[in-house]
């Protein structure tokens, strides 16, 4: 292996833990981050359409039912998050990956 | 007087709703103008008044030229609502959710609001579809709140324009979350819950401008302190949600016996007819909407002939106003 190639292969090695890195550290957490904001903002929605879950009425329950065949994904995901959550902090900490 | 294509009676259980709306009906049609009463009062209703039966498909009544009868069963349209549900369901969700969300589902319809909503839906439904008819009679349940639940559109609207903006709100996130050529978890395009509430909103726009344009609305009530005092809130909730009240209607009143009787009943009825008269003072005096009819009570189940005798009483007239339907 020349001088060139070695250089050639450390810089390749360097290159690819450096954009991992500025995936890990950076782009990933952002995009995380935009993703648990998007996720929160449909569990607002899903909570929205259908309070009566936590025995609030609401007068267009009648009406939000309708959207329940479209909604598979988002209920289920809704309810799984119900169980994981702990804490505000600890949901909106969550990026931090301690 | 010119009177609004759609034309509702409200009042409280037991006052003669049913019985004045066919009246105003019978009247309408017999003016020539194409008539539908709606009823949905289970019990009772414009089959016992027409000695007919009748479904929620729209029948000409016999013996009357111009007017047809529809009977909506509020238990039906929500067993029905429910059926519409379940079946998109099967279509779209995966059987493992089906369960997860039934559950849901019925919960929705058990709420104290479902029998309204459905029935407020179907009002909304018959309205959309009456270019046949010049003029729509609704007879509206005895809960009372059918004719508050009138009143709603404009809070419904708002509601679901907030969901629809929450919506679009994840869904944006969801794709600018999506990094590369990973595909968003949502897409903004197509989505079919904007697109369902999409609908909604424009339904309850209709029924809004609709209620608030080409609809009257009245009262009916018994010259009873009871009756009075419901009538004079349902007046005040009414205004508060942007609907007028047109008329009152004051039913079962006591006929005064001939001057030469001085029996025990014509006593009787004599002092009734004082306390009435001092009521209907009241109404006239401190209600703001006008007492436009007084009927008397009668001895049998208004039908046939006595009905005509009771539209003949209704000093509401039956020129339809505006041009919507005509």
């Amino acid at each position: 292996m020349t001088l060139a190639d070695r250089i050639e292969s450390f810089r390749l090695t360097l290159e690819e833990w450096l954009r991992g890195l500025y995936h890990g550290m950076i782009t990933h957490p952002a995009y995380e981050k935009i993703e648990k904001e998007a996720e929160d903002e449909e569990d607002a929605f899903i909570l929205a359409c259908f309070p009566d879950a936590f025995g609030i009425p609401s007068p267009v329950s009648y009406y939000t039912a309708e959207l329940l065949p479209y909604l598979e994904d988002e209920f289920e995901a809704w309810e799984r998050r119900l169980w994981d959550r702990d804490s505000y902090v600890e949901r909106k900490g969550q990026q931090y990956h301690f | 007087m010119t009177v609004e294509p759609f034309v509702f009676f409200g009042g409280k259980g037991g006052v003669g709703k049913t019985t004045v709306s066919c009246a105003y009906a019978v009247q309408s049609a017999r003016d020539g103008h194409r008539t539908l009463v709606v009823s949905t009062d289970p019990a009772h209703s414009v089959t016992d008044v027409f000695d007919q039966r009748f479904d929620d498909d729209a029948t000409p009544v016999e013996g009357v030229e111009n007017l047809e009868a529809m009977q909506i069963d509020p238990d039906e349209e929500v067993t029905r609502h429910l059926d519409e549900i379940r079946q998109d369901l099967s279509e779209q969700v995966s059987a493992a959710m089906v369960n997860e969300v039934n559950r849901q589902l019925e919960m929705a319809h058990d709420t104290p609001g479902a029998y309204e909503s459905a029935l407020f839906d179907r009002f909304i439904e018959v309205m959309r579809s009456a270019d046949p008819y010049d003029r729509v009679v609704f007879d509206t349940s005895p809960t009372g709140s059918t004719l508050r639940l009138l009143g709603l559109p404009d809070l419904l609207e708002g509601w679901i324009d907030r969901l629809m903006y929450k919506r679009r709100t994840s869904i944006d996130l969801f794709e600018k979350a999506a990094i590369g050529n990973n595909e968003p978890r949502r897409v903004m395009d197509g989505d079919p819950v904007l697109a369902r509430l999409q609908e909604r909103k424009e339904f309850f726009e209709f029924a809004g401008s609709t209620l608030r344009e080409e609809a009257a609305f009245f009262l009916v009530l018994n010259p009873d302190e009871l009756s009075l005092n419901e009538t004079e809130r349902a007046i005040e909730s009414m205004h508060e949600s942007g609907l007028s009240v047109r008329g009152l209607v004051a039913n079962r009143l006591t006929p005064s016996p001939d001057d030469d009787e001085n029996g025990r009943g014509a006593r009787y009825l004599r002092e009734r007819v004082a306390t009435e008269n001092e009521r209907l003072r009241r109404v006239r005096e401190e209600f703001e909407t006008p007492l436009v009819a007084e009927i008397e009570t009668k001895t049998s189940e208004i039908k046939g002939d006595l009905l005509v005798e009771v539209a003949e009483a209704l000093d509401v007239g039956t020129a339809v106003a505006g041009d919507h339907v005509t």
